[in-house]
């Protein structure tokens, strides 16, 4: 049984090596049909991808969540205390200052800059792409100067990263750590993070000067009290978009002086990969449905080539049969040429995927259009998928003009 | 019969004599639109280990016919064929296989060497179908071919070789497991006297040096006329 499998796949081999024109045209429809499995694969893990950093970044990482409370905070070590005991395993401020700062640098204004107020947790619980120099450490909170990141953007505007100066109603000297990569998303929005530290209390959180205008929130955050916490993957406040977790505050509000709790204390998923998912999902089968039916015709093609050379290599097949070929010996030999035919076509269409992959990933990159990390490449999957696929398709393909093989008479084929 | 006639001793086992073959009352018919056609009758014969038989016979005969049955390519509607100790004819399709490749070397009168292939993948040909391992493959095919006298032309593929040439390659293809017994169908039939003559030394020289019978198919009497004995096939029947 073993010799006469192994000498099957050795005559499918040396087959379709001698056949080449037959294996060429036989290839063209599992090439097409490979090649839209394999990119729509490569599409839904680039988009996967794709949805998860962009969530990371602009939302968190799995399990994060957005906590607004809105009025004033009689004791802050209170509340920070109570949204670890409600369930959160990292906790960052997240609040923009109450007043309008302003940056400059070598003495230059840089105008429409977004400030945010953070603690070191936040580099956990969010992706963050260090172009230069690193994130806060709980030392920099011992900095008598304000410590600052800065993003690709605010960096290029400010030029001299070293004579940086933040303030309200006066300049302070500020430390500018490290540069971060812009997300893909904000473009040329300039933006910086602000340590949460002894040196930026009175920014952060003074009460606005009633003469200026309290800087007017950038959308989504812009509550009183902003914090992102990070929740166990398995707390109930991460299947309930959050709900569970403001219940819990609103019962210990008293504790850190907020009234009317109910209409005060908000908190919602922030991180969106999850959401993303489904419609990805949906969409991701639909397009392999096509690129099925696409494979279904390459094997169409590779099945009439299969029955058109079964045909005319009747002479050929009964030779092998004289010269000792068992029926199964045959019968793999057959169907070996059309796998070998499948997948030869299956690493074309692999091939050229990579290709489109590599050249669409230098795109997206030069462009800018992609957060940091995220390449479009063929993943294991799609390799899999592909070439999996493509030997199915073989298999598939070669049974019938197999069992034609069998039927044919040994005699009759060696008088042709 | 009488109570006191002998009993006829027991033969000895095929492997033990000179017998290699024994064809014995073996009938062919085929059933042709519901018209039952006989085609042998009753052939009755034996091949010798390095025996050299010729088959001769008028066309539609049955020669060709009997020689699908000798190569286990084809079943007798009668009678027994017994190939090297082996009875054929209650065997199954894998054995009658097996003993096919590892027994039996066909010479075809039409060469039927694979195209597109070198002459030495032709000779390997049966050895991958043995399971030989591919350096010993190639070795033997080699040493097969320029022992034909194609040493020169390993690689060439068939339309690049003379008839003659392609006989010998088909020759040392069928001497490339080493079987008991030849086959050749008419193997001077598509060459002209010279090659012909070169094949029948050939063909007779290796079978000799390697032991192996030959039972050959011809309507050629210079053929015939070599071979240690002729079986003549007459409408059917063995003479």
């Amino acid at each position: 049984m073993l010799r006469s499998l192994t000498a099957g796949i050795v005559l499918a081999f040396t087959g379709s090596r001698a056949n080449i024109a037959r294996t060429i045209l036989s290839c063209a429809g599992v090439v097409v049909g490979v090649g839209a499995l394999i990119l729509v694969v490569t599409g839904s893990d680039f988009g996967q991808r794709y949805a998860v950093a962009y969530s990371e970044i602009q939302g968190g990482r799995a399990a994060t969540l957005q906590v607004e409370i809105n009025g004033d905070v009689t004791d802050r070590d209170a509340l920070e205390e109570d949204l670890y005991r409600a369930g959160g395993e990292q906790v960052s401020l997240y609040q923009m200052p109450s007043g309008a700062v302003r940056v400059r640098s070598g003495g230059a204004d840089v105008p429409d800059v977004e400030i945010r107020g953070v603690d070191p947790e936040l580099g956990d619980i969010r992706r963050i792409t260090m172009t230069r120099g690193r994130w806060f450490t709980e030392a920099d909170r011992e900095s008598l100067a304000p410590v600052l990141v800065v993003n690709e953007s605010l960096a290029a505007s400010m030029g001299d990263l070293t004579r940086v100066q933040i303030g309200t109603d006066r300049w302070v000297d500020a430390r500018v750590v490290g540069v971060i990569a812009d997300s893909g998303m904000d473009f040329t929005w300039q933006s910086a993070y602000l340590l949460r530290s002894p040196a930026t209390e009175e920014i952060l959180f003074a009460p606005p000067d009633s003469e200026e205008a309290p800087q007017e929130g950038f959308g989504f955050y812009g509550g009183s009290n902003a914090y992102v916490v990070r929740l166990d993957p398995d707390h109930p406040g991460v299947e309930d978009y959050g709900e569970g977790f403001s219940e819990s505050l609103r019962t210990v509000a008293w504790r850190w002086g907020v009234e009317d709790p109910q209409n005060a204390i908000w908190s919602y998923r922030a991180d969106s990969a999850e959401m993303l998912e489904e419609p990805l999902l949906y969409m991701t089968w639909g397009l392999l449905g096509i690129a099925f039916i696409t494979l279904g015709t390459g094997l169409l093609g590779v099945l009439n080539v299969g029955l058109v050379t079964v045909r005319e290599r009747r002479r050929e097949l009964a030779t092998y049969r004289a010269l000792g070929a068992s029926r199964f010996t045959l019968f793999v030999a057959v169907v070996m040429e059309a796998v070998v035919v499948s997948v030869v076509a299956g690493i074309v269409a692999l091939a050229g995927c990579w290709a489109l992959a590599a050249l669409g990933s230098a795109v997206v990159t030069e462009l800018d259009l992609v957060p940091p990390g995220v390449d479009l490449r063929v993943p294991p999957s799609g390799v899999l998928l592909g070439l999996g696929s493509a030997a199915a398709v073989g298999l598939l393909a070669g049974i019938i003009p197999a069992a034609r093989a069998l039927r044919a008479s040994v005699v009759a084929g060696l008088r042709e | 019969m009488s109570v006191d006639t002998p009993l006829p001793e027991a033969a000895p086992p095929a492997a033990q004599t000179s017998e290699l073959l024994r064809v014995e009352g073996v009938t062919r018919h085929f059933m042709v639109s519901g018209t039952r056609i006989d085609v042998l009758y009753d052939c009755t014969f034996q091949v010798a280990r390095g025996e050299v038989v010729a088959i001769v016979g008028q066309s539609g005969s049955g020669k060709s016919t009997l020689l699908n049955l000798l190569g286990l390519l084809d079943r007798p509607s009668g009678g027994s064929y017994v190939f090297d100790g082996v009875d054929t004819t209650r065997l199954g399709e894998g054995r009658r296989s097996r003993l096919r490749g590892e027994g039996i070397g066909f010479v075809f009168q039409q060469f039927h060497l694979l195209e597109r292939r070198s002459a030495l993948a032709n000779v390997g040909v049966p050895m991958v179908l043995g399971g030989v391992p591919v350096f010993r493959r190639r070795a033997r095919a080699r040493e097969l071919l320029e022992s034909v006298g194609l040493g020169h032309r390993l690689d060439s593929q068939p339309h690049q070789l003379s008839g003659g040439e392609q006989q010998r390659v088909a020759l040392a293809r069928a001497l490339s497991r080493e079987p008991a017994l030849i086959l050749a169908d008419e193997p001077t039939g598509a060459l002209d006297a010279a090659s012909s003559r070169m094949i029948m030394d050939q063909l007779l020289a290796q079978a000799e040096l390697r032991g192996a019978a030959v039972v050959v198919v011809t309507h050629d009497p210079k053929v015939a006329e070599r071979a240690d004995r002729v079986v003549e096939l007459v409408e059917g029947r063995t003479r």
